[in-house]
């Protein structure tokens, strides 16, 4: 089931590589200004062994894990307290619904102003990007506890934290995941549009402007690719992760992804 | 259980990274070094030639023998470096003598240069068109589109200058339209602009790969032998770190003169800080790398951008230069 979704997966990716390809090799793409599909994948395939990529792909790496964790440690206790809250979550909501909408990279301007540290910029706006999606699922997640089995655990004469801990939490767990996911993909965007606007020492968007720089398109292309490569990864563990942590949730809804 | 420790590892791993991340970040300022009063130095540049001597210096252990560590910063352009100056991101960071000029006359910052970095010589910054343009002197240009790599900067005053000389009004004769660098050989080559104002590896990169023809080498006249950038420093961060900023200058100024004698060692070092290929290094065309910073050389910017009106009145460059160490 899942070998057979991979090879459609791959059939999908090689028939657009090779239109790519035969673009480029009938002329209706001009190869001087975008190389061929095949000059980028070789290129893409000796950046492996290239140690200063390497180093910019960890600069990324360290850049996006971290604003990630702070967003989850910053996210998930806010959205706990503003899901379990309602009078808390209308008192925030315009101000949120104020903050969400603001793209994360036209605040670098700000940032960069008010933070002396390249990486710690750019760990930012990751983590301003990636707090939304993980703030907004763990609020819906507690909204959607179900409620008879809040109610016998008070019944019971559990506390307040008693339910939270053994009913709701595990009950939003899922969905605070789902946010997690969420963010981790919103996070890769933000760290590598931060990179090529601010630079700095390492990171696959600097590695693009030094490329572009040095009108080297090729360069510039497979640094795109394993930025794609980057988020695939990342989504397809966390997935197998989701899968395994909850398999009850995903048997008891019937929404297996 | 199994789960519960898998998540246990990945907030292992995910605290030990932000650990890492702290820890790479670290500006120390230690009295260590001679008294400097810091010892590492942030330092943005650009990936161009211009900045050859920096790389060239810290390959060679200059900045270590006067006590620095200098990390080299890649920004996009000297604008955005400003911002990072203010806040102490960068200790110092290339500065085109235009805008940090024109950035003196309109706002409130003081800046200083620290050192020269790149000077123009001939046909190190053209104007080109495709191949088959129509376009053959700078009259031709009238009416057309002109990507330039910012407006109001060096690259707008070098068109100015070429189209004065060719009896064209730069305000009204031609549409500037701003391109960074490496985005304007696919709108030369779409027609998206008819001209571009380009230097390298540009240039010899649309000459080679796409055919496209010089018009005219911008860089002459009134602006042969140009400064083009300097290394630019917070007036009060030279004034906090006077010790420092002379062992800078001195580590800087090794570079340079190497840079200054040897194309060769900036052939080498270019593929090092850029993506320039090596064969491409070592036939582009290259600007002069000065080894002093004189008022005199500085203030013909200044006054060449009174002349156009990028000034609205006239300026005394002087303060804007720091002394160079003895």
């Amino acid at each position: 089931m899942i070998r057979r979704r991979v090879a459609r997966g791959a059939t999908g990716v090689a028939v657009l590589l090779i239109a790519a390809e035969l673009a480029g090799r009938t002329g209706l793409v001009d190869t001087s200004l975008l190389p061929l599909m095949s000059t980028v994948l070789a290129r893409a395939a000796e950046l492996v062994a290239d140690p200063a990529f390497l180093a910019d792909v960890w600069g990324t790496l360290i850049v996006w894990a971290a604003g990630l964790l702070i967003a989850v440690v910053i996210a998930v206790p806010l959205g706990t307290l503003l899901g379990s809250l309602p009078r808390a979550e209308t008192a925030t909501r315009p101000l949120v619904e104020f903050l969400r909408p603001i793209p994360s990279v036209a605040l670098l301007p700000l940032i960069t102003l008010l933070i002396p540290d390249d990486s710690a910029i750019k760990m930012t706006a990751v983590v301003y990007a990636a707090a939304w999606p993980l703030l907004v699922n763990t609020m819906y997640g507690l909204r959607d506890v179900d409620p008879i089995a809040k109610e016998t655990m008070r019944s019971f004469g559990f506390g307040r934290l008693a339910v939270l801990a053994r009913v709701s939490l595990p009950s939003a767990a899922p969905f605070v995941l789902t946010g997690v996911r969420l963010a981790t993909a919103v996070g890769l965007i933000v760290a590598v549009s931060a990179e090529l606007i601010t630079g700095g020492t390492a990171g696959v968007g600097a590695f693009m402007i030094r490329a572009g720089a040095g009108f080297r398109t090729d360069l510039v292309l497979a640094a795109t690719l394993w930025a794609g490569v980057l988020g695939l990864v990342a989504n397809a563990l966390l997935l197998e992760l989701q899968r395994r942590a909850f398999r009850w949730h995903a048997a008891t809804s019937g929404e297996l992804s | 259980m199994r789960s519960f420790r898998g998540r246990t590892f990945i907030v292992g791993v995910a605290a030990a990274l932000a650990l890492t991340a702290c820890g790479g970040s670290d500006t120390s300022s230690s009295n260590t070094g001679g008294g400097l009063e810091k010892t590492t130095i942030n330092i943005g540049a650009m990936p161009i030639a211009d900045v050859a001597g920096l790389f060239i210096a810290n390959e060679r252990g200059f900045f270590k023998e006067e006590g620095l560590t200098v990390n080299a910063k890649i920004i996009k352009s000297a604008a955005e470096a400003i911002p990072q100056l203010h806040s102490g991101g960068l200790d110092v960071a290339i500065g085109n003598y235009f805008t940090i000029i024109s950035a003196t006359e309109r706002t409130p910052d003081k800046f200083r240069f620290v050192a020269d970095i790149y000077q123009s010589k001939p046909d190190v910054f053209q104007i080109v068109v495709p191949k088959d343009s129509p376009i053959q002197t700078v009259k031709d240009l009238k009416g057309k589109k002109v990507s330039v790599a910012s407006r109001n900067s060096i690259a707008e005053l070098a068109v100015a200058n070429s189209l004065r000389t060719a009896g064209l009004d730069p305000k009204n004769d031609v549409e500037w339209v701003p391109i960074a660098f490496p985005l304007a050989p696919p709108a030369l080559k779409n027609g998206d602009v008819d001209a571009s104002w380009l230097t390298e590896p540009f240039l010899t990169g649309v000459q080679q790969e796409q055919g496209a023809r010089k018009i005219v080498d911008t860089m002459t006249g009134a602006m042969a032998d140009f400064p083009i950038a300097g290394w630019v420093a917070m007036d009060d961060w030279t004034k906090k770190y006077p010790k420092t900023m002379a062992a800078l200058q001195r580590g800087l100024l090794k570079g340079q003169q190497i840079a200054a004698a040897d194309r060769k060692a900036v052939e080498k070092v270019l593929p090092s800080y850029t993506q320039i290929k090596p064969e491409v290094a070592s036939v582009i065309n290259l600007g002069s790398y000065p080894t002093t910073l004189t008022p005199a050389r500085i203030q013909r910017v200044a006054d060449l951008m009174f002349e156009y009106g990028y000034l609205t009145k006239k300026m005394d460059v002087t303060p804007l230069l720091a002394p160079l160490p003895q």
